[in-house]
């Protein structure tokens, strides 16, 4: 580290001001245009605490799809809420197993709805761990999932399946619990 | 001639003049209604919230009872009286006599009011807790006056109005008996 | 100097990346609000608010009492927890107010207040509110902003669907959270299932004094009696509860209570029980619960303990009581102003289920039942349903109406409000909120004749959304403009413990009935003194009476001597102001108590019992007067044995 560097640095603290600047003038000048799409809860900026579903997933190599389509259907929010949720999280491998341009169309604006039913047809109100999925199958319940729908649990001497996905791994996180799953679970009847 | 001398009468049950005291921190501000008997709050408790105040700069508590208070019901009384009496004897002199005598008990009672309010206003107890050198808190004889943060307003009130109104009565009764007269005069002329 | 170059070039980054993060933040912010959102929540120094807002304190246990719009903080009304700064429960005065069949207890968490209603619109003269742990339920006046009553709920544990009022405040109604043994007893937690009943319990209100009375309490199936609200217009006489854990479950209730699809909201025709009570098919039940009420003319309250409730058992009392099946948990149960609808927010749903009355009323006509629970007849869900809001959003929880014929909805995990019309049941609008919000309020929302304009939303999590202050973070509410189409946010406040829900009226209905001061005239305390002339010492044993006055500036008396150590000394202290704003405080050296706020006219007590030898001052704790740091005073403490004689004094007299 020696003085050049530090000049760069300042260059680019400068940089960053100006460019904050910038973005307030173009702000001042679109106050009448509020921006509709907050993010809400996701957008706290914490580094600190213990990581939630949302940012998890966001820094798993496994699940960029995963998270795209969170971000598309604007339903991080959710996945940061206190809680507590368990979330089923297909891999990008179960994403690219189904059907030809089924994932890119759902991404599209006009099918946000759809995909947000799919990705809440994931997540169960409660913590749910591979233990606690099993009791409930030998209880014979079925998971309550946040679209009000009900999912099988199926086990097979160690694997445990809900909604016919395989639990692959499981990830505490600060509100809730990760499934990785090795399947996107469709809508029953779909 | 009568029917002013019983508008005297009024005294008894209207108050004959008020003062008021406006501050900010008063908002409803506080004042104290005059009698010929006696001296009493405008709206409940001011009277005690006065002296409250005034006792800080050294003024006397606005007192219960006073001289003026046992004479004032009398000459009002025997004055009435004395009016009803000469309007029935219909002498136009005595008429001019009694609205004589009635303005220089009213110029006297104006000036016992000042020489009162001038004691109230500057004969303040050594011992005070605030002294402003110079400082006199007597309030107007009529009219508005601002002593320190107060704005003190003193005017006549209804029985006052019937007290003029009485006098006035008199002073016409004269001039109609007079002119009266005259036209009888004139009559017998013919 | 290597270390000190990476130390200010890890700084510079360090500035850099928060200037950035800054950036965006402050981009968020400005963007959501324009100038004009500012003026609306303005109210300029001097001005009023347009509305009151009296928002329960949670865990608190208070009332906060708030100016809609904008959001600025009158006053906090001391109801179920100590308040040492207004000595609400430490003076003598206060202190039964808090006493309950398990002794003194000096807190709660209070929940749901609720504004007295005539014909089911909102009349400003009592605030009733919850406390949720042990359960009571008190009665605040609008006249003096003081908690005048509390009641003991006996049979009931987790007081949370209270507290309610009927269209023309005839009950307030309680109901149980957590189904309990009636009466309690010593049995294994095991055996909940119909060995544990929920109580309902409605206390009658006399329209005069306002005064509660236990006047009955129906036994119910050991569920979770989680909201209520009652029926108003056509369906005035009829009480509905959202119950969860029909599963009856009795522990980890997150996953045992959330199985059955559907579970209920209990109409209760409270007119019925009535009639019952009139017949007299109720049953005499022997039990405990303390009654505190306080007297406005002698400042002073006094509890007492009750010992007998009447019981109606749905099971035996036909057309008592129906089950109406509802998705998933339901929170919320909301009747819309025309008394036709009752919406139920399943909790865990992502729809809102809307009942209809009429359907309802017509089903149990023509016995159209599917089952029975515990003898009370289940009705159909198909039969009863009017309209479902489809997704509408994820964790629905309470709903509040506009004039308009709209619905206003509060959904936990999506974190938004969401506007949608009765009848058609379309979602016409939704806001985020910031964040996770609970309940929301409309002023006169939840009665039949809601003023709109306003909605506050009360959230449970802030985060960022303020100066940080440390781990513990305040909570907070939102205003939002409902006066137009869309819903427009105008306003973040704090609030005062965790804001359950909130009653709102009109100013002009409360604000011309607040009470100035107390007439001295009228203080009938039994140690209160009218004039100086009655101020005294008096002693009996080792207890001392002082009778006490202040005025501006002094104490009357303020030279006390012949005390000893070992005394119980009582101040007896009365405010001779009669003047708006004007209370004195008083407090002693080392009384082990709080001060006193006395307002003009009144008269509160505290003790003292002194420990040390010595003179001893006491003061004027409130900046009453220009003179109030004048306002101080003595009390001579002698050995035990000494024998100076008791004498006081002002200014040598």
């Amino acid at each position: 580290m020696n003085t050049k560097k530090i000049q760069i640095l300042s260059v680019v603290f400068f940089l960053a001001l100006c460019s904050c600047t910038r973005a307030e003038k173009e702000n001042t000048s679109e106050l009448t245009l509020p921006d509709n799409t907050p993010k809400g809860q996701a957008s706290v900026v914490d580094n600190e605490s213990d990581k939630n579903i949302l940012q998890v997933a966001i820094g798993s190599s496994d699940h960029s799809t995963l998270v795209a389509a969170v971000q598309a259907a604007e339903i991080e929010h959710v996945l940061v809420n206190a809680g507590p949720l368990t979330v089923f999280a297909p891999v990008n491998q179960a994403f690219a197993d189904l059907p030809e341009g089924t994932v890119s169309n759902l991404l599209k604006p006009e099918n946000k709805q759809q995909l947000a039913n799919i990705l809440t047809l994931h997540a169960a109100p409660g913590s749910y761990n591979k233990e606690a999925l099993i009791k409930s199958a030998e209880r014979g319940r079925k998971l309550y999932m946040a679209t009000g729908d009900y999912l099988e649990i199926r086990v097979t001497g160690e694997d445990v399946y809900v909604g016919g996905a395989k639990v692959i791994a499981t990830v505490p996180t600060s509100n809730g619990i990760i499934n990785v799953v090795d399947r996107v679970i469709l809508p029953p009847g779909s | 001639m009568i029917t002013g001398a019983f508008f005297l009468l009024a005294l008894f049950v209207l108050p004959m003049w008020n003062i008021t005291l406006e501050a900010p921190q008063y908002p409803d501000s506080i004042g104290m209604d005059i009698w010929i008997n006696k001296i009493t709050d405008h709206n409940p408790n001011d009277i005690k919230n006065i002296n409250l105040m005034n006792h800080y700069v050294g003024m006397k508590p606005i007192p219960e009872h006073m001289r003026e208070f046992e004479i004032f019901p009398w000459v009002i009384g025997v004055m009435s009286f004395i009016g009803v009496a000469i309007g029935f004897i219909g002498k136009k002199n005595l008429y001019l006599a009694w609205f004589i005598v009635m303005i220089i008990l009213g110029a006297a009672g104006m000036y016992d009011f000042y020489l009162w309010e001038y004691d109230y206003g500057h004969n303040l107890d050594p011992t005070a807790a605030i002294k402003i050198p110079g400082q006199g808190y007597q309030p107007p004889l009529i009219g508005r006056k601002e002593i320190l943060n107060f704005t003190a307003i003193s005017r006549p009130m209804s029985g006052a109005y019937f007290l003029f109104a009485g006098i006035l009565m008199s002073l016409f009764a004269y001039f109609i008996s007079k002119g009266e007269e005259l036209k009888y005069e004139k009559e017998e002329a013919i | 100097m290597k270390t000190k170059i990476k130390f200010i070039a890890s700084g510079i980054l360090l500035v850099t990346i928060m200037a950035v993060l800054g950036c965006t933040t402050q981009n968020n912010g400005s963007g959501a609000l324009s100038s004009n959102v500012a003026e609306r929540a303005y109210v300029a120094p001097g001005e009023h608010d347009e509305f009151y807002a009296f928002v329960s304190g949670g865990f608190s246990g208070q009332l906060s009492v708030y100016g809609l719009p904008s959001g600025r903080l009158f006053r906090v009304i001391p109801v179920f927890s100590v308040d040492a700064e207004k000595a609400y429960g430490f003076n003598e005065e206060t202190k039964p107010m808090l006493e309950t069949t398990f002794g003194f207890i000096p807190w709660d968490d209070s929940h749901h207040p609720d504004i007295s209603q005539t014909n089911g619109e909102i009349d400003g003269r009592w605030v009733f509110i919850n406390a949720n742990n042990t359960p009571r339920i008190a009665r605040i006046s609008l006249e003096t902003f003081e908690t005048e009553e509390i009641i003991e709920i006996p049979n009931s544990a987790g007081n949370h669907s209270s507290s309610f009022v009927t269209e023309n405040t005839e009950y307030v109604v309680a109901g149980t959270r957590f189904s309990v043994p009636v009466p309690q007893q010593d049995i294994s937690i095991d055996e909940y299932k119909s060995n544990f009943k929920g109580a309902i319990s409605f206390i009658g209100i006399d329209q005069e004094s306002g005064r509660m009375n236990l006047d009955f309490q129906i036994l119910m199936p050991g569920f979770n009696y989680d909201l209520a609200h009652p029926g108003r217009g056509k369906s005035h006489g009829w009480m509905f509860f959202s119950t969860y854990n029909t599963e009856e479950a009795n522990t980890l209730l997150e996953v045992n209570a959330s199985q059955n699809d559907k579970d209920f909201i209990a109409a209760i025709n409270w007119k019925k029980a009535e009639e019952y009570i009139q017949q007299g098919r109720f049953r005499e039940m022997e039990t405990a619960y303390a009654h505190n009420v306080y007297d406005e003319s002698t400042h002073m309250a006094t509890s007492t303990i009750k010992r007998t409730v009447k019981v109606l058992d749905p099971a035996e009392l036909p057309g008592l009581v129906y089950f109406l099946p509802t998705p998933k948990s339901p929170h919320g149960c909301d009747v819309d102003p025309t008394g036709e609808y009752i919406i139920g927010s399943g909790k865990l749903s992502a729809a809102l289920t809307a009942h209809s009355f009429t359907k309802m009323l017509d089903a149990i006509e023509n016995e159209r039942f599917d089952g029975e629970a515990y003898g009370v007849p289940i009705l159909n869900y198909d039969d009863v349903v009017a309209g479902v809001v489809e997704q509408a959003g994820l964790g629905p929880l309470h709903t509040e109406f506009d004039t308009e014929g709209n619905g206003y909805t509060t959904f936990f995990i999506s974190s938004e409000v969401v506007k949608w019309k009765v009848g058609t049941w379309e979602v016409v609008d939704r806001k985020p909120t910031y964040y996770s919000v609970g309940h929301l309020m409309i002023p006169g929302g939840n009665s039949r004749k809601p003023f709109g304009k306003y909605l506050l939303a009360m959230n449970k999590i802030t985060k960022d959304r303020y100066l940080p202050t440390g781990p513990e973070l305040t909570q907070s509410a939102q205003l939002y403009d409902i006066s137009g189409e869309k819903m427009e946010l105008i306003l973040d406040f704090p609030t005062v413990g965790e804001p359950h829900y909130a009653a709102g009226a009109p100013a002009d209905l409360i604000a011309p009935r607040s009470k100035k001061f107390y007439e001295l005239d009228d203080n009938n305390h039994p140690y209160s003194i009218k004039n100086e002339s009655e101020a005294r010492v008096e002693r009996d044993g080792n207890v001392v009476h002082i009778y006490m006055s202040t005025i501006r500036s002094h104490f009357a008396p303020d030279n006390i001597e012949g005390i000893k150590v070992g005394d119980r000394v009582y101040f007896h202290v009365t405010n001779l102001e009669q003047d708006f704003d004007v209370p004195h405080g008083i407090s002693m050296i080392g009384a082990n108590t709080s001060e006193l706020l006395i307002m003009p006219g009144q008269t509160e007590t505290f003790v003292w019992e002194p420990k040390k030898v010595g003179v001893w001052p006491f003061y004027c704790t409130d900046f009453c007067s220009a003179l109030h740091q004048e306002m101080q005073g003595y009390v001579r403490v002698s050995p035990r044995n000494s024998d100076i004689e008791l004498s006081w004094s002002l200014d040598g007299e």
